[in-house]
């Protein structure tokens, strides 16, 4: 697939040619430097790019080919088949609605669950992930980053879908938050037997978690395989960059 | 080389008719010159045109085409000179033939001639009782009236015969009686004027209270941010008219009045252009290498703040106009000097509408309209060129 | 919370103290003697002398003030010169006109220009944005009481479709019910004329809001959860929006009452600020400075329904923990 953004200016190129194949039931992580794509490919599988960007390829989701879909299709497919997982969570949730709102909400309007049913429901989620109805009543202003991050995740598994696509889901984090967020995510995808497109700049996280692992440059999948094969002998030039930079830890990349 | 904004040029366009126009006046705009209320001449309708014809010495006859009812009056000016002993008469033939003298001349030299239907002495001449209409009995019917000096020529000299007839000009009269494009033009000087003045009162005083606020900060910044939200929250319109109703009615009262109510705003601004300088590094810098308070004040705050305080003028213009405006219209303003907003306080309280006068409302309504969008474009487009985050897009 | 409110209330028993203030020493120390403003120069002696004791015109000014203050909190409004009654009788029965018409006129303008606004910022570039646009430029331009004086010229002459004055037909109607319709049929063009000048400048700040909102990574999320569009947008985007959207309606509280002046000039209703327009001209300063009173009493008694309607709004402020800005 490819993504074209047509600016005023000229057609800015953001993805491609890429070819991706992610397996149901395994957690498959997208790496790569900033500006490389990742983003505008998660919002493509999803089809929430801006308007007046150009979107060509195919797309297929068990067989569906999700370009070809209409609008209302896509809607239906949103969150049921695909949820996402934003970069960060900070903005993620509208401000002035409670957590438990903007859960039940979803379970509702998308499962048709009557208001009493989804309200049950949306503790019994944020259970999954150690939150609680004092979580469920208050603001997205009023939780901290990770639980915020958290009550995210336990939206994003409200109607069970096939697949999570996860979006730089730790960036804002601190160490500790962002270990605590991980797991939960990951524990979660493994119970449900869900898959996890994971997308992130962070090497290590990635290959601590995912079982395939493709690095992404300039608009294009430059690399795939086990992550341990990949770490082990990287064979493009932007692989061994960014596993430089994080070998020294925090220090700037060369 | 860029065309400057259509603004900038309507500008100064409407900054020489208000200079210019007024001079170029033949009479003063509060001369009765018609019958009141009479539409504009290009309007149409029922009422007559104006009509003027002149007799000279080349011309001894005029004929008139009159298809309307009788004329509410009419005139005959001017000076006729003999050089022999004469006897000459004017002479008035109606469509069914009749005819009757207006005037005679017996013997020779310059006669003055200075009739108007609504004399006594006219009425007399023609032989009516004084309260009969001299006009009605010269235009019976319509059709083909004549006018002509019977007798010798005279050897020099003219007669201008004019009838008012029920439009006038090119926006018509009020209800005096009063040409409106006069009254419309010389208006323009008091928006202006007041417009400005206010403005530039009130952006001094912004500029000065903004300044000490930001960069005194403190007790004596809170205080007056306090004072501005406070005088942001009351009703300004009733304290302008209570301060009217007590100082008076004068335009100088008036401009003090509104630049005194309307400096809030470039005060907040200011101050908070104010505040983030004093933050900067650069004055920082300045303040570590001995500059005093005052140097950095004058000498690198105020020019920062000087196209804010432009651009707050311009934009301030239109609300001073529209509340000099405004005041007038409701009759606080004084009754002789002739503004926009006075015309439309005129219009409503001397029966345009009865008289359907759409023309003494129109005008002076389109005009603050239009001096209003003028300023409002200029202070954007000065708000652009000192900020160039907004040039473009202009919205969103 | 409760710093949120006592710094409202706070606000707002400053400005009642400056109206009050500006009331008393505007009439009072302005033009000449004292006594002339408050007390009619055709009085009876015997009457000047009992007003002068219940003002307390001899006593220090601190002390008149503090008089001053109480009767204007308790509508002790002093007498009018002109009609030589209570002030606040004449008030009373002309409140609820200006409230009825600002309100009413608020109430239209703020909920068409809301809708218009939001459904430009959805459709940008599209007939509704064009409109917003233009609409919201001439009412910032435009005087009022010139579009006023057209529609009045259209409506009530052209097409006499409208009453050209008054706030009721004289005689009245029988019955309430005609009494009724005749009001509104008095108040339809008033309230239509405000409403057509106060719609765009509210679409045009809603819909910038809302352009701004829409852009935000929360609405990106909700649509990714296949949420209607309408439901987003409202629910969504709009609730979120609402706050500033409040801000700018506190702003324009005072302009709005100052536009009763007018309005109620141009179609001679009988409201409050009609009351203070005569008065001025008639020179009857106690019946001025009480409508000017009032109208200060409007602005912040709707000052501070905006504000509660904000706290509402605005979880940030209803639970309090962190302070706006």
């Amino acid at each position: 697939m490819s993504i074209t953004y047509r600016t005023p200016a000229r057609n800015v190129p953001a993805v491609r040619d890429v070819s991706l194949e992610i397996p149901a039931g395994r957690i498959t992580a997208i790496v790569g430097g900033s500006g490389g794509g990742k983003s505008s490919l998660i919002y493509g599988i999803l089809r929430l790019l801006p308007p007046r960007t150009e979107l060509s390829g195919s797309i297929f989701y068990d067989g569906t080919d999700l370009v070809s879909t209409d609008e209302e299709w896509m809607r239906e497919f949103r969150w049921k088949r695909a949820a996402l997982i934003t970069q960060g969570a900070m903005n993620s949730l509208t401000p002035v609605l409670t957590v438990g709102y903007q859960i039940s909400e979803v379970l509702q309007v998308r499962l048709g669950l009557s208001r009493r049913e989804a309200e049950k429901r949306t503790l019994e989620l944020l259970a999954m992930t150690n939150l609680t109805q004092i979580h469920a009543r208050k603001f997205p202003h009023e939780l901290s980053g990770g639980e915020k991050q958290r009550a995210v995740i336990s939206m994003a598994v409200s109607c069970f879908p096939g697949l999570l696509i996860a979006d730089e889901p730790t960036s804002a984090l601190d160490m500790i938050t962002q270990a605590e967020v991980v797991t939960t995510l990951v524990g979660m995808v493994r119970d449900q037997g869900m898959g996890l497109l994971l997308v992130t700049h962070d090497l290590p996280l990635a290959n601590s978690v995912c079982d395939d692992l493709a690095v992404m440059y300039e608009g294009r999948i430059v690399e795939t395989g086990t992550p341990s094969k990949i770490l082990r002998s990287p064979s493009h030039e932007h692989t061994r960059k960014l596993l430089s930079a994080f070998s020294f830890k925090g220090g700037a990349r060369p | 080389m860029k065309v400057p904004r259509w603004s900038f040029i309507t500008f100064f366009l409407i900054l020489a008719i208000a200079v210019i126009g007024p001079m170029s006046l033949s009479k003063g705009p509060q001369e009765t010159v018609a019958k009141p209320f009479a539409p504009p001449v290009w309007s149409g309708g029922d009422a007559p045109p104006p009509f003027s014809g002149n007799l000279s010495p080349n011309s001894k006859e005029m004929n008139i085409e009159w298809d309307w009812d009788a004329p509410e009056n009419l005139t005959l000016r001017g000076q006729l000179t003999f050089d022999h002993d004469v006897v000459a008469r004017l002479v008035w033939t109606t469509p069914e033939g009749s005819k009757y003298t207006l005037s005679s001349f017996h013997g020779s030299g310059v006669w003055s001639i200075d009739l108007d239907a609504r004399d006594m002495t006219f009425k007399t001449v023609l032989g009516i009782p004084p309260f009969a209409s001299a006009t009605s009995l010269l235009f019976p019917s319509r059709g083909l009236h004549a006018l002509s000096l019977e007798g010798p020529s005279p050897s020099e000299g003219s007669l201008e015969l004019v009838l008012p007839g029920g439009r006038w000009g090119l926006l018509g009269t009020d209800q005096r009686g009063r040409d409106v494009l006069s009254l419309f033009i010389v208006g323009i000087r008091v928006s202006l004027l007041v417009g400005i003045s206010a403005t530039f009162i009130a952006s001094l005083l912004g500029l000065s209270i903004g300044l000490a606020s930001g960069y005194l900060g403190g007790v004596a910044d809170s205080l007056i941010m306090r004072i501005v939200d406070v005088l942001l929250s009351i009703p300004i319109l009733p304290i302008l008219m209570v301060l009217v109703g007590i100082w008076g009615k004068g335009l100088w009262q008036l401009v003090l009045i509104l630049g005194l109510f309307s400096w809030m705003g470039t005060a907040r601004t200011v101050r908070s252009l104010a505040l983030s300088l004093r933050e900067s590094c650069y004055v920082e810098n300045l303040r570590s290498i001995g500059a005093g308070s005052w140097y950095i004040l004058y000498r690198h705050l105020l020019p920062e703040a000087m196209p804010i305080v432009l651009a707050a003028v311009s934009l301030g213009v239109p609300g001073a106009i529209l509340a000099e405006a405004g005041l007038s219209f409701l009759g606080l303003s004084d009754p002789r000097i002739i503004s926009w907003g006075r015309m439309l306080h005129e219009a409503h309280g001397f029966g345009a509408f009865t008289a359907g006068a759409w023309w003494l409302i129109i005008p002076p309504g389109l005009g603050i309209s239009i001096i209003c969008l003028v300023f409002l474009d200029m202070g954007r487009s000065i708000e652009e060129m000192a900020d160039p985050r907004l040039r473009g897009g202009g919205q969103g | 919370m409760w710093s949120y409110w006592s710094r409202r209330a706070l606000g707002a028993v400053a400005v009642l103290l400056l109206v009050i203030a500006a009331n008393f020493f505007l009439f009072r120390v302005m033009p000449g003697d004292a006594v002339s403003t408050i007390v009619d120069p055709r009085f009876s002696p015997e009457a000047k002398e009992r007003l002068r004791e219940l003002f307390g015109l001899d006593l220090p000014l601190y002390r008149q003030f503090l008089i001053y203050v109480r009767r204007m909190l308790t509508f002790d409004l002093g007498i009018s010169f002109l009609s030589q009654r209570p002030v606040w009788e004449e008030l009373k029965s002309r409140i609820p006109n200006t409230v009825a018409l600002l309100g009413s006129a608020l109430f239209l303008s703020s909920a068409l220009g809301i809708w218009l606004g939001v459904k430009a910022a959805r459709r940008r570039g599209g007939l509704t944005e064009k409109l917003v646009l233009v609409s919201g430029s001439v009412s910032f331009s435009f005087p009022s009481f010139f579009v006023q004086l057209v529609l009045l010229l259209f409506f009530a002459y052209t097409f006499p479709v409208f009453p050209l004055r008054g706030s009721v037909s004289i005689p009245l109607p029988e019955g309430a019910f005609a009494r009724a319709l005749d009001y509104l049929w008095h108040l339809l063009l008033p309230v239509g004329s405000l409403v057509l000048l106060g719609f765009g400048s509210w679409a045009i700040y809603v819909r910038n809001l809302m352009v701004k909102t829409l852009g935000e990574d929360f609405i990106l999320l909700a649509r990714a959860r296949g949420l209607p569009e309408g439901r987003i947008l409202w629910n969504h985007a709009f609730r979120s929006a609402l706050p500033p959207v409040l801000t700018i309606f506190l702003l324009a509280l005072p302009g709005i009452v100052s536009g009763a002046v007018i309005t109620e000039t141009v179609f001679s209703l009988h409201g409050v600020g009609k009351y203070l327009l005569d008065s001025i001209m008639g020179h009857d300063y106690p019946a001025a400075g009480a409508a000017f009173y009032i109208l200060g009493l409007l602005t912040i008694v709707s000052n501070l329904a905006a504000d509660a309607a904000y706290a509402l709004a605005d979880p940030r402020i209803r639970v309090g923990r962190r302070a706006q800005r």
